[in-house]
């Protein structure tokens, strides 16, 4: 279900008073979903799922700590849940990290809901999902692909003032189209807080376009490229930064940010001075969370400026121990980028790889944040700043953060349409010497 | 010390000493078993009792409503789910506790074919008005969805029949593990992170336990009635080192299987004393040697084996994949719909069996969310891939008319799909140990344990890290090494099996995290495998290559 503002604070307010130690938090998630799924050109599942839960952290005057949660909200359902976390509470030992309750907190706002995502049912998705499937079957491509909308809220309040309250509404259709002979692929996709981001027809065309560009590749030999990253290629690598940006990991000398002797690369310039990486969830065009399901505020940030590491991730125990600012981990990612368009990146190019996206990314090695994955859904050979010919997908092993350091051109940053969850905004890429370790037959 | 206390200590000696049987039931290889019971396992006392202290069959009723309604509004089939997912979590860094959780989810999901389509509605709210409203708008869906299909010119869902399930069915377990008080829980997993952080060297030392419990009830409007729980434990111990003078940072986890049993799985483990093991192990990681790059044999333990057969046989004989429904997400499969009983995907002597009855296997059931009760069947006979993973949804596709009973749905939100049955490598008939495959290799390494992996989307491309490695130099084990990472193609690597280990080898691994589908759901499965020897291309992660 839907939760509106006050229905959010009577359930939390409920919870609360049903509280017998002094510091109990509560969060508060709730969503109606609604999705479509297509396969082999037709419809298989579509479903609307309503869910409402409700976390209670109690803690003891002795600092102990548990977190009990569940879905039943009525008086008698939040009482035995509350009951439930005390009693969890009381037998868990004692927190060494324990921080006092949060309080009244502010938080940014942005606006990231749409009515019409919040109404859909299975009569608005049909249609949009038949544009898709017809736009690629007509040109005699086989079509797959996802529907989903989300109207979801998150609260959190705590005994101590806190109450912050967030809604917002997310629409995403990716859809695959594969040439009936298997040897071609592409997918393509939106994501929006808005209905009008999905045109279902558009988006089919453009996957349909590029499934027929990719058809009958040929092997490559693997070995060090320069490659261009569409904007989703570059967010699929991002997603490792993201991961690394613990101030604490960092500290005690376990990950890419580690200076070692306790200390973090904050202040040293790691990429090429081109490389700004920013958060901020109030931009209007590509809004994201104001605020985590725990209630921490997601301030703007500035990670990286001019290639210098400027912040890093930390919890409010570490922040308070160490010094530095509360960061949660980010709900948005901005790269600075150039004005260049995709096209004009290719016709910069001698000879090089095209990656439209990257697959199945696994870290090897922490310090160095060395990866590895493969590309997919469309791999080409550039020859003299044009697209000579498909290329079958190759294995990378190689660190998505040295590659910041071999940025050679940056293109217009657009939002990664493949991307959920996190709002990526990110430029088309040329990167020098890239690492591709085995061919990867598959289409 | 508690009463409680006491039975404790004496049920995990107990446990103790059944582990160290040879015939332990987990770890039994499949061909020594009787296939699919005909009904389901005889009920002990804790299932009765776990059945009889059910919040979930008091809204049976109401599950019934939602598929009447269903039917009233013109679904040729209907289905509800009740599912109270539980999970408990508890964690320790070093020496002390770093968190304790607990989630209930419980809900409804109606799940119809109605106009020749899917269609599927859910809530976490049970009651008589909610059941009615959710049928209506999983018809609705259903009919669009139908009409669709025939304005594409595809075929209506074709559903298979199956004997009408009606029962219950308790996975086999010995004491609750929800029931187990928090402090013991603590107490056991903060002793053996001590141990680990005792050995010197070790910088942090981490430990932790997830519970799963799910209690769920399935009715359908072709007159089934099915009521299961099933507990899930995955223990977790690990120790990690830092070297600051090199610069060098090294983790190891206690190769432990997650396993579907009761407490007694984690007391019967002995955590404690394997620990120091761990630690000994991240020491040895920290100043192992870096290995060099190429073709060689690898012996894969079953510790590491396990997750290499899931990705590798596992996903590419999903009928679901294969018939490229998965495209826009996990991805098809290498192999084609028609390939059963002809493509020659391993050497002969590799045999991999589907099994949802093996004792202590996640995916074990007494019927899937089709209301199939499952068996075993053969996924590759001597090298041969003969069987596929199926729904009732799917058997026709490949004109079957019977489902292998692959259906499942993560809670009572996640429609019900095919998803992987436990799949398993069947151990050598030479009676081989371990060591005999290392006497038996000039140059290779050892690789034990889980770590990195990654596979291309039609799984023919892998590679794959494991948390332990060793050189083998003329059949003894030389030293250690690091940054190791192994590299097939699907088919090059299963012909290239030339050894396996015994019976008495045969080890279960497994996963809570199966992921599968859009939206995403997890599905829990266990993979049993003996050693088996290899060839692969050795690749060199290390960062200074």
């Amino acid at each position: 279900m839907s939760l509106s503002r006050s229905q959010a604070k009577r359930i939390v307010n409920q919870a609360l008073g049903a509280a017998s130690l002094g510091d109990v938090r509560v969060s508060v998630s709730a969503s109606r979903d609604g999705n479509a799924r297509y396969g082999a050109s037709m419809p298989t599942t579509t479903g609307d799922v309503e869910r409402l839960d409700v976390s209670v952290t109690a803690v003891t005057k002795d600092k102990r700590k548990a977190t009990a949660s569940g879905n039943d909200t009525t008086k008698e359902g939040l009482e035995a849940l509350v009951q439930r976390a005390e009693q969890l509470a009381a037998l868990s030992p004692v927190d060494p990290e324990l921080m006092p309750p949060r309080g009244s907190t502010s938080y940014l706002s942005v606006k990231a809901f749409d009515r019409k995502v919040s109404a859909m049912k299975a009569a608005q998705r049909a249609p949009i999902i038949e544009a898709a499937i017809k736009a690629g079957k007509d040109q005699g491509l086989e079509m797959s692909g996802f529907l989903e909308h989300h109207d979801r809220a998150v609260a959190a309040g705590d005994r101590a003032g806190l109450f912050g309250y967030t809604r917002d509404t997310q629409i995403s259709l990716g859809t695959t189209a594969r040439t009936t002979d298997g040897t071609g692929s592409s997918k393509a996709g939106r994501v929006g807080f808005d209905a009008k981001t999905i045109d279902g027809a558009a988006i089919a065309s453009e996957a349909a376009l590029w499934a027929l560009r990719s058809k009958e590749p040929t092997p490559l030999v693997p070995g060090d490229y320069t490659v261009v990253l569409a904007p989703q290629a570059v967010s699929d690598l991002m997603g490792f930064f993201v991961s690394q940006l613990s101030h604490r990991q960092a500290s005690e000398g376990r990950s890419f940010f580690a200076a070692g002797g306790g200390k973090t690369k904050i202040g040293q310039a790691l990429f090429r001075s081109s490389i700004t990486l920013t958060s901020d969830p109030t931009d209007a065009a590509n809004p994201a969370r104001t605020m985590t399901r725990g209630g921490a505020p997601q301030p703007k940030v500035n990670w990286v400026e001019s290639g210098v590491l400027r912040s890093l991730t930390a919890s409010r125990y570490w922040a308070d121990k160490t010094g530095v600012s509360v960061r949660p981990r980010p709900s948005s990612l901005h790269m600075a980028g150039g004005t260049a368009s995709l096209d004009d990146l290719i016709a910069g190019v001698d000879r090089g790889v095209l990656v439209t996206r990257f697959w199945y990314n696994r870290m090897l090695e922490r310090r160095s944040i060395l990866a590895t994955g493969v590309t997919r859904d469309g791999t080409f050979l550039i020859e003299k700043g044009k697209l000579s010919k498909p290329v079958q997908n190759l294995r990378y092993n190689d660190s998505p953060l040295t590659l910041l350091t071999k940025v050679a051109a940056m293109g217009v940053p657009t939002r990664a349409g493949l991307t959920l969850g996190r709002t990526d905004v990110v430029p088309p890429m040329v990167v020098e010497g890239f690492h591709f370790e085995s061919v990867v037959p598959a289409v | 010390m508690s009463t409680y206390r006491r039975d404790f200590l004496t049920l995990s000696g107990l446990a103790t000493a059944s582990m160290l049987l040879p015939g332990r039931a987990w770890a039994m290889p499949a061909g020594t078993r009787k296939p699919a019971p005909d009904s389901p396992p005889p009920t002990s006392a804790q299932a009765a009792a776990a059945l009889a202290a059910s919040p979930v069959a008091a809204h049976v009723d109401i599950a019934k409503k939602a598929v009447d309604a269903a039917v009233a509004a013109g679904a040729s089939y209907a289905d509800a789910r009740l599912v109270l997912y539980r999970t408990q979590s508890l964690s320790v860094r070093d020496d002390h506790v770093d968190g304790v959780s607990q989630n209930d989810r419980y809900g409804i999901g109606v799940r119809v074919i109605a106009g020749g389509g899917w269609g599927f509605a859910a809530a976490g709210r049970v009651d008589e008005k909610t059941a009615a409203s959710l049928a209506k708008t999983a018809v609705d869906a259903a009919k669009r969805n139908g009409a669709m299909l025939e304005a594409l010119g595809k075929p209506a869902v074709a559903w298979v029949g199956a004997p009408v399930a009606k029962g219950t069915w308790v996975a086999p377990f010995e004491t609750d593990p929800f029931a187990v008080p928090l402090p013991d829980k603590a107490e056991l997993l903060i002793d053996a992170a001590k141990k680990v952080l005792g050995t010197g060297g070790v910088s942090h030392a981490s430990a932790g336990v997830s519970i799963v419990g799910e209690d769920r009830i399935y009715v359908s409007s072709e007159g089934a009635q099915t009521h299961q729980i099933a507990y899930r434990l995955f223990p977790r111990l690990s120790g990690s080192a830092v070297n600051r003078r090199l610069g060098r940072f090294a983790s190891r986890n206690l190769e432990v299987a997650p396993m579907q049993a009761g407490w007694e799985y984690v007391t019967g483990l002995d955590m404690l004393a394997h620990a120091s093991q761990v630690g000994d192990d991240v020491l040895q990681k920290l100043h192992a040697a870096p290995v060099a790059p190429g073709k060689r044999n690898v012996i894969l333990a079953p510790s590491n084996l396990w997750l290499t057969i899931h990705e590798s046989i596992g996903h590419p004989t999903e009928l679901d994949r294969a018939m490229g429904l998965e495209a826009n997400y996990a991805g098809t499969s290498f192999i084609k719909p028609t390939d059963a009983g002809s493509l020659k995907i391993g050497a002969k002597g590799v045999n991999l069996v589907a099994d949802r009855t093996q004792p202590g296997g996640l995916a074990t059931v007494g019927w899937d969310d089709d209301g199939v009760q499952p068996g075993r069947w053969d996924i590759v006979r001597d090298g041969t891939f003969v069987g596929w993973q199926t729904t009732r949804d799917q058997a026709g596709w490949v004109g079957e008319t019977a489902s292998r009973g692959c259906s499942y749905g993560q809670g009572y939100d996640g429609v019900a799909f095919q998803r992987m049955p436990n799949i398993s490598l069947q151990p050598g008939t030479e009676g081989y140990t371990t060591e005999d495959l290392i006497n038996a290799t000039e140059d290779g390494v050892l690789v034990s344990g889980r770590g990195s992996w990654s596979i291309d989307h039609q799984r023919y491309n892998f590679q794959f890290s494991g948390q332990m490695f060793w050189e083998i130099k003329r059949g003894r084990l030389t030293r250690p090494l690091r940054d190791v990472a192994y590299q097939a193609n699907t088919v090059d690597f299963w012909n290239s099996c030339d050894m396996l280990g015994g019976e008495g080898t045969y080890r279960l691994g497994g996963t809570f995290g199966d992921g599968k589908g859009q939206p995403g759901q997890s599905n829990a499965v266990s993979h049993g495998c003996p050693p088996a020897r290899f060839e692969a291309n050795i690749v060199n992660t290390g960062a200074g290559k």
